[in-house]
């Protein structure tokens, strides 16, 4: 064996397993983190599919003929079905009755359906029955095409048992209150679903990195002995905490800048890639210039939270290695809200979650990206607010720490879960 | 007048700790006056407190009459502090570091630069002040920062081991900055050291500490002499018993 190498072995055991922050950060976090992450994920798909399974279909019946009748005793096996006979649909009638029944799908069987297998069956192969599809478009998520799926399988039976392509399916998708014919759902949920994925990601990176990059400003005055000095200096010691905080700040603020530039790119390369066939703008899927004003404020402000929960726990660190370990340990609730977003609708969660979810401030930025596409400002609004205040919470407690000794003394230590804190520390005038 | 340092039973405690155990003493106006103790003493926390970083757990201390806990931002007017193990900012070059520390003082940039020129001048570091600090020797950085201490002509200067750990050459350097400043500037020092030698030659009067306490206080002749010793290291040892 290598001589000296069991000594060095059980020394870097030794450091490495008294450093309370590494072992916070490989052991503790880790093992709560992972049940954690995949008890949410689990919890949040299982409950987002039931949902969209359980969704209730309002189907209008305008044909009283036979086939009908055997085309609803199928809608009527598959899935909960709330039926309404005779009504003409027109796009007022279609959004009145989804909003009655409190549903997001409605199917009519149009007069004449049965005429038409009828004529079919008998030959005339040119006649199609037609069932007409209307699907909400509520902002995406992998289980928001159900209904649409369901239907076709649906129809797929129907045809299997009568002739093959007797019945066809006319789909239109309602976006924004507006019906867009002849625009299938599950096409503008697949679609979506790809912007549902590469956001959270991005924001996530953009996130870690700043807040990495903030975690160095406090910790590497106090590793090059900087900071002593800098407290005892004539000024405000609120303008350390600001100056550090704004240098971060216009990082974060490029890294938005950066952000929108590279969103505005991702959203128009769908466009010119679906062609005439599907036009995202014309559809009013691509955000307006206020919903990217929106947006930006939105990232802007949890970057700028995000950032001062940075300083404030580099604060508590020794030195630059040390505050990013510290700063790693929050990552968890930076992925979560990420994961959970990127696969399902925050609407189609259990309140709880949605609660958790809406509660992290980091989730706003992925809510207000699907929000200003929707045209849903409100949540936006009321998230960039949530945000907002969060981050002056940050800020406050930031300067009462650099306004004590704390900002010298304060370390992270396991005996806070042993001891009860002492009172807390005088505030220098 | 105000005494330039009035601390009236300091304690200050961390955790089951007693760093500072009851400490007084007084500097008066452009005296040069010197803690010393071993290490652990409690020297840093006695500076530390003076310079407003930390709080004392109980006791007084005033500056120029100036309470360090009321009036922390008036009593940073008036001092300058320069810790034991302090460092200077990388990638700044020695010129930009006086230069960011003299804005701290002014707003007017002409008294700026004078300010920075007049630091300079005390380094000695000539054209190396031009190069980034990183490239420093330990010694030229302390140079570099009991000038960035001494620059705006404080009225106290708190000076924690000024010359821990340089070569005798540059330790000798600085002891002539300090000494040459306080007699041209008018300047009250309060400094600490563990190396009761050095502080002999440079201080009007000493305070001997242990564990957080002032074991004796006085000149160092009348030191030596009240004791019957040749240096006050054998001071200090007879004092707590060590000889």
């Amino acid at each position: 064996m290598l001589k000296g190498f069991g000594n060095i072995l059980v020394k870097e055991i030794k450091e490495l397993v008294r450093d309370p922050k590494i072992l916070l950060g490989m052991i503790v976090v880790p093992l709560i983190m992972f049940p954690v992450l995949g008890g949410i994920m689990g919890y949040s798909v299982q409950s987002a599919r039931e949902q969209a399974e359980k969704a209730t279909i309002v189907v209008v019946n305008n044909d009283r003929g036979n086939w009908s009748e055997h085309f609803m005793e199928y809608l009527n096996s598959s899935m909960t079905v709330s039926i309404v006979n005779d009504t003409t649909l027109d796009s007022y009638t279609v959004l009145r009755l989804l909003s009655d029944y409190n549903t997001t799908q409605l199917i009519e069987i149009p007069n004449g359906f049965n005429a038409n297998i009828t004529e079919y069956k008998n030959g005339n192969t040119r006649i199609n029955a037609t069932v007409n599809f209307y699907g909400v478009f509520s902002g995406g998520g992998i289980f928001q095409e159900v209904g649409s799926a369901i239907i076709d399988n649906l129809v797929n039976n129907v045809n299997r048992k009568i002739a093959p392509n007797a019945v066809y399916t006319f789909k239109s998708t309602i976006i924004k209150g507006e019906i867009q014919k002849n625009v299938d759902p599950s096409t503008i949920s697949r679609l979506m679903l790809s912007q549902a994925i590469a956001m959270p990601i991005t924001i996530m990176v953009l996130l870690t990195y700043s807040m990495s990059i903030a975690a160095t400003s406090v910790a590497m005055e106090k590793e090059e002995k900087t900071l002593e000095t800098l407290l005892t200096l004539p000024m405000d010691r609120f303008a350390i905490l600001m100056g550090k905080l704004s240098g971060s700040i216009l990082v974060a603020a490029v890294g938005a800048v950066a952000y929108m530039i590279g969103f505005n790119y991702y959203m128009g390369s769908f466009t010119s890639s679906l062609g005439a066939t599907l036009d995202l703008v014309s559809l009013g899927l691509v955000p307006s210039v206020f919903g990217y004003l929106l947006l930006g404020i939105s990232l802007f402000v949890t970057l700028l939270s995000a950032l001062a929960l940075a300083v404030i726990m580099s604060a508590f660190s020794e030195d630059v290695r040390s505050a990013q370990s510290l700063v790693g340990n929050i990552t968890p609730i930076i992925i979560i809200p990420a994961l959970v977003l990127m696969y399902v609708d925050v609407n189609s969660l259990p309140l709880a979650l949605k609660i958790f979810i809406y509660a992290l401030p980091f989730s706003h930025p992925i809510i207000a990206a699907k929000g200003v596409v929707i045209g849903d400002y409100w949540t936006v609004v009321l998230g960039i607010i949530y945000v907002a205040v969060f981050t002056l919470v940050i800020l406050y407690a930031a300067s009462r720490l650099f306004a004590t000794e704390k900002i010298l003394t304060a370390k992270l230590k396991f005996r806070w879960l042993r001891k009860r804190a002492k009172k807390p520390t005088k505030e220098l005038q | 007048m105000s005494l330039g340092v009035e601390a009236i039973d300091i304690v200050k405690v961390f955790g089951d700790i007693h760093a500072l155990d009851g400490l007084s003493f007084s500097v008066k106006p452009t005296e040069i006056f010197g803690l010393i103790g071993p290490n652990g003493a409690g020297k840093t926390t006695a500076l530390r407190v003076v310079s407003t970083l930390l709080l004392p757990t109980s006791g007084n201390v005033k500056i120029f009459g100036i309470d360090v806990v009321q009036e922390a931002a008036k009593v940073r007017k008036i001092i300058a502090y320069l810790p034991e193990e302090a460092g200077t900012y990388r990638n700044l070059s020695g010129w930009e570091y006086l230069e960011f520390m003299a804005e701290f003082n002014t707003k007017d940039k002409n008294e700026t630069r004078e300010m920075a020129k007049e630091a300079a001048e005390i380094t000695g570091l000539a054209e190396r002040l031009k190069d980034k600090t990183k490239t420093y020797s330990k010694g030229m950085k302390r140079r570099l920062l009991v000038a960035r201490a001494l620059m705006n002509k404080p009225k106290l200067a708190i000076l924690d081991e000024p010359t821990s750990g340089l070569d005798v050459l540059h330790a000798y350097h600085v002891r002539e900055i300090i000494k040459r400043y306080v007699k041209e500037h008018g300047v009250t020092v309060l400094l600490s050291s563990h190396n009761m030698l050095e502080v002999e030659h440079l201080c009007d009067r000493v305070a001997l500490l242990n564990k957080g306490k002032i074991v004796a206080e006085g000149k160092p002749q009348e030191l030596k002499e009240n004791f019957a010793s040749a240096n006050l290291e054998e001071v200090f040892a007879k004092v707590v018993g060590l000889a």
